[in-house]
């Protein structure tokens, strides 16, 4: 179809962005700086070992204090920057539009097709979540990529079930019916009228799906089935950080302030979106 | 119906009352008194400040409303009570009863703890006694086997039932006034009637006094002495009902008793018997599975052997309650469900083995227009596109094409051109009203399916659409089936019509001749159930109407 629905509703209401929205916005792009920049930024190299100057704390010469090793803390968190937006991006995108589709076509369409996967969403729901993704990567190897299709295995789940919850009451409305009746096709009703309505709940969902795969990450990091070391990973660094931290704090506080702003810039716009969307109806 | 005497300190004596929500004034200097035993309506449309009148006299207001005036019950300021006297006298000295029966029931209680509770608050009585008091009050209301009733939960009950359990709460502890929001409002005709002969009772027998909120005019008249109209937060107009009807002395009150139902004939466009047959019902079954249970659940009949004739140009309506089956008619022609058994046809074809081009063909030559004006059309859509799409979706003009065409629809049922690009939420029900049938009639069809499409309006806007309706059949030579629950809309407007009941045919024929000499008893007593003002002519009654909740 020619037209993009959702991007029509979206535009319009840039205009009306919340002190939320602003806030998460400033968090969001400030972190997408750090990381384009950290190269220019970072007073070191992350990887650099020093063995003279290790577990210094924070000084003029290492803002954010060394490692075990030595390596410059700040510069280290800087560079995880990359790896931790990288993985929210790669761990959101693939589930995001696997689920929405099956569960727009299974909530639409019903079924034989919707009974088959509503039983494949039981069956993953019947784990916890991490307790599947860590076998995943279990079977498959430690390694980032296998962790995102790890991810991938197991989120999709729940954009679909979200998704196809919206359908279902949509499904049902006059507008439907009456295009139903008015003989759209059903790649017309499901694009045009379907979707954008929808989609809302489950782009905020996505947001704060974000930050669960970021400390899933850092989790994974942490349990060395995620970023191999020597590469920087908040996770990998507060890991590492953890049998020090009687002695240098610093090690793990500062990715873990970091992840935490990352998270809450997030969520704070998983927030904002779903007030545009609800209010998208309206303008 | 008592009537006022004079002389006696009013029961409620409401002065100079006003009501603001931040800078909006919803209520706007309204005073008006009520005798004790009396029964006074307020009538006005959705916004017109007849609940938040009533709201403001119990003290329901959200915290942002500001009420001033005084409101006297029995000559106490209820204005300037504090809180806690003011829970002891809501409950004890004025009851309410809602709209929505089943949203202010406690769907986890059992319906007569529900009944017990106020009396067991402000009486003062053991959990025992407000029992058996709750029995007695039930079978007060007309509900069979109080004492089983008694232990049933909300959803045991039907819609009827649930405002006669909330009548009995209400009453229970023999409160000095009434106040019934809309209280028939959501329930069918026949229930309806049921319902205001019961408060007709309870004011003779208990000289209960009452204020009855409607936006009916006919409601109204049918059991209050005395009238209030409302419009736009003031009193436009009261005085003895006999008086406001018979001689409005108010534009607005004159405007509202025209737009009353059965009070004007649309005329009927053509004669009936002339135009060839156009669509055919033929045996119609259509049946739900219903329940899933384990041992497979038994199939619900939604309309059982259903025959059914449409001309060419004439305008056929279908009356039926609530779950008589008449929108899942609708349903079926148009193909959103299909049928067990039977046959729909059109021009002699089978609209149900219509494929491809040919079911594109019957989309445009059969259209229809939704009941619920909002949610029929796409929130996200402004309404010019809404009205546009079908017509660049057919191919029929090009997208900027559709537009122009569009606007000139729009203006075809009247709506300015500054609304063009506002979306669904920002215009009021009827209009919304006005953009599906534009939506409908952008195709060209042939027959337009209406279902219940005014149902949700006021009565002013309602008598528009219908006028609207019968205009463009004129231009455009519609041939219209019009469904709807009210059957002095119906026979107001159509030739023909069809009696629904339980999934059948119960009665058919002209329509004047059914309104006028019903046969079937159920028709006799959907008639009887109609609300009319007093001027209209009166049908004698067959058979009476019973007062017992069935």
């Amino acid at each position: 179809m020619a037209e993009s629905p959702v991007l029509a509703q979206t535009a319009p209401s840039i205009r009306r962005i919340t002190p939320t929205m602003l806030v998460a916005l400033v968090v969001l792009f400030g972190w997408l700086a750090l990381a384009l920049a950290a190269p220019v930024i970072a007073p070191c190299d992350p990887d650099a070992i020093d063995i003279m100057n290790m577990l210094s704390p924070p000084s003029a010469a290492h803002l954010f204090g060394t490692d075990q090793v030595g390596r410059d803390v700040f510069s280290r968190v800087l560079f995880a920057s990359r790896i931790d937006l990288l993985l929210c991006v790669a761990g959101v995108l693939p589930p995001l539009l696997i689920g929405t589709t099956i569960g727009l076509l299974s909530g639409y369409f019903r079924g034989v097709v919707d009974n088959v996967f509503m039983r494949i969403y039981d069956l993953t729901v019947a784990f916890p979540f991490f307790v599947l993704v860590l076998a995943i990567v279990g079977v498959l190897g430690p390694g980032l990529l296998n962790f995102i299709l790890a991810l991938t295995l197991v989120g999709w789940v729940s954009y679909a079930r979200l998704m196809r919850a919206q359908v279902l009451t949509i499904r049902e409305s006059e507008y439907i019916q009456a295009a139903k009746c008015l003989g759209y096709s059903p790649a017309a009703i499901l694009g045009h009228h379907v979707l954008p309505n929808a989609i809302g709940p489950v782009i905020a969902y996505a947001v704060s799906d974000a930050v669960l795969v970021m400390l899933a990450g850092a989790s994974f990091g942490f349990l060395g089935l995620g970023a191999q070391p020597p590469a920087a990973e908040w996770g990998v660094m507060i890991a590492d950080g953890q049998a020090f931290v009687q002695q240098a704090w610093w090690i793990c506080l500062f990715p873990g302030l970091a992840a935490i702003s990352l998270g809450l810039g997030f969520a704070l716009l998983g927030d904002g979106l779903g007030q545009i969307h609800r209010r998208g109806a309206t303008a | 119906m008592s009537r006022p005497e004079t002389g006696k300190p009013p029961l409620l004596d409401v002065k100079d009352l006003t009501v603001s929500f931040g800078g909006f004034a919803a209520v706007k200097n309204v005073s008006f008194t009520l005798q004790p035993g009396e029964i006074l309506g307020i009538v006005g449309e959705s916004g017109s400040g007849k609940s938040v009148t009533c709201r403001a006299v119990m003290r329901l207001l959200t915290g942002a409303a500001r009420a001033q005036g005084t409101v006297a019950l029995d000559g106490q300021d209820l204005l300037a009570l504090g809180e806690e006297e003011l829970c002891a006298i809501r409950g004890r000295d004025i009851g309410m009863i809602f709209q929505n029966p089943a949203s202010h029931l406690n769907p986890l209680r059992r319906i007569g703890q529900q009944v017990a509770a106020p009396m067991i608050r402000h009486l003062g009585i053991g959990k025992r006694e407000g029992l058996l008091r709750a029995v007695k009050l039930l079978e007060d209301v007309g509900i069979h086997e109080p004492e089983k009733r008694a232990r049933s939960y909300p959803h045991e009950f039907s819609g009827g039932m649930k405002q006669r359990a909330m009548i009995a709460a209400a009453i229970g502890c023999q409160p000095k006034l009434l106040i019934a929001d809309e209280p028939t409002t959501a329930l069918d005709v026949t229930v309806q009637a049921r319902i205001l002969e019961l408060l007709k009772e309870l004011n003779r027998k208990t000289g209960l006094a009452m204020i009855l909120i409607s936006h009916d005019l006919g409601v109204v008249a049918d059991i209050c002495s005395r009238v209030v109209v409302m419009r736009n937060g003031e009193v436009v107009e009261q005085g003895p009902i006999d008086d406001v009807i018979n001689r409005p002395r108010h534009a607005y009150t004159r405007l509202l008793i025209e737009s009353q139902p059965g009070r004007k004939s649309y005329g009927s466009v053509g004669s009936p018997d002339r135009g060839k047959s156009l669509l055919r019902v033929e045996n119609l079954s259509v049946t739900f599975p219903a329940g899933q249970g384990l041992l497979g659940g038994n199939s619900f009949r939604a309309l059982d052997g259903v025959d059914l004739e449409i001309n060419t140009g004439e305008t056929v309506g279908i009356v039926g309650e609530s779950g008589s089956g008449k929108s899942t008619l609708a349903r079926s022609i148009i193909r959103l469900n299909t049928p067990s058994g039977g046959a729909i046809r059109l021009d002699g074809q089978d609209v149900g083995a219509l494929a491809g081009e040919a079911l594109t063909a019957f989309r445009r030559r059969v259209q229809m227009v939704f009941q619920n004006p909002y949610d029929s059309l796409n929130p996200r859509l402004t309404i010019a596109e809404a009205v546009a799409e079908p017509i660049w979706r057919h191919g029929i003009a090009d997208r900027k094409t559709a537009r122009e065409e569009a606007d000139a629809l729009l203006e075809m049922v009247e709506l300015p051109g500054s609304l063009r690009d506002r979306k669904p939420q920002q215009l009021s029900g009827g209009q919304c009203q006005r953009v599906g049938l534009a939506r409908a009639l952008a195709l060209k069809p042939q027959l337009l399916i209406a279902d219940e499409i005014t149902s949700a309006l006021d009565v002013t806007t309602q008598a528009q659409i219908l006028e609207l309706l019968v205009r463009l059949q004129r231009q455009r030579s519609l041939t219209l089936l019009y469904i709807s629950h009210d059957l002095a809309v119906v026979s107001s407007l159509c030739q023909r019509v069809y009696v629904f009941k339980a999934g059948r045919i119960v009665e058919q024929g002209v329509a004047q001749q059914v309104l006028s000499t019903p046969r079937d008893p159920y028709t006799q007593a959907l008639v009887g159930s109609l609300a009319r003002l007093p001027t209209t002519q009166t049908i004698p009654l067959s058979q009476g109407v019973a007062t017992h909740a069935t």
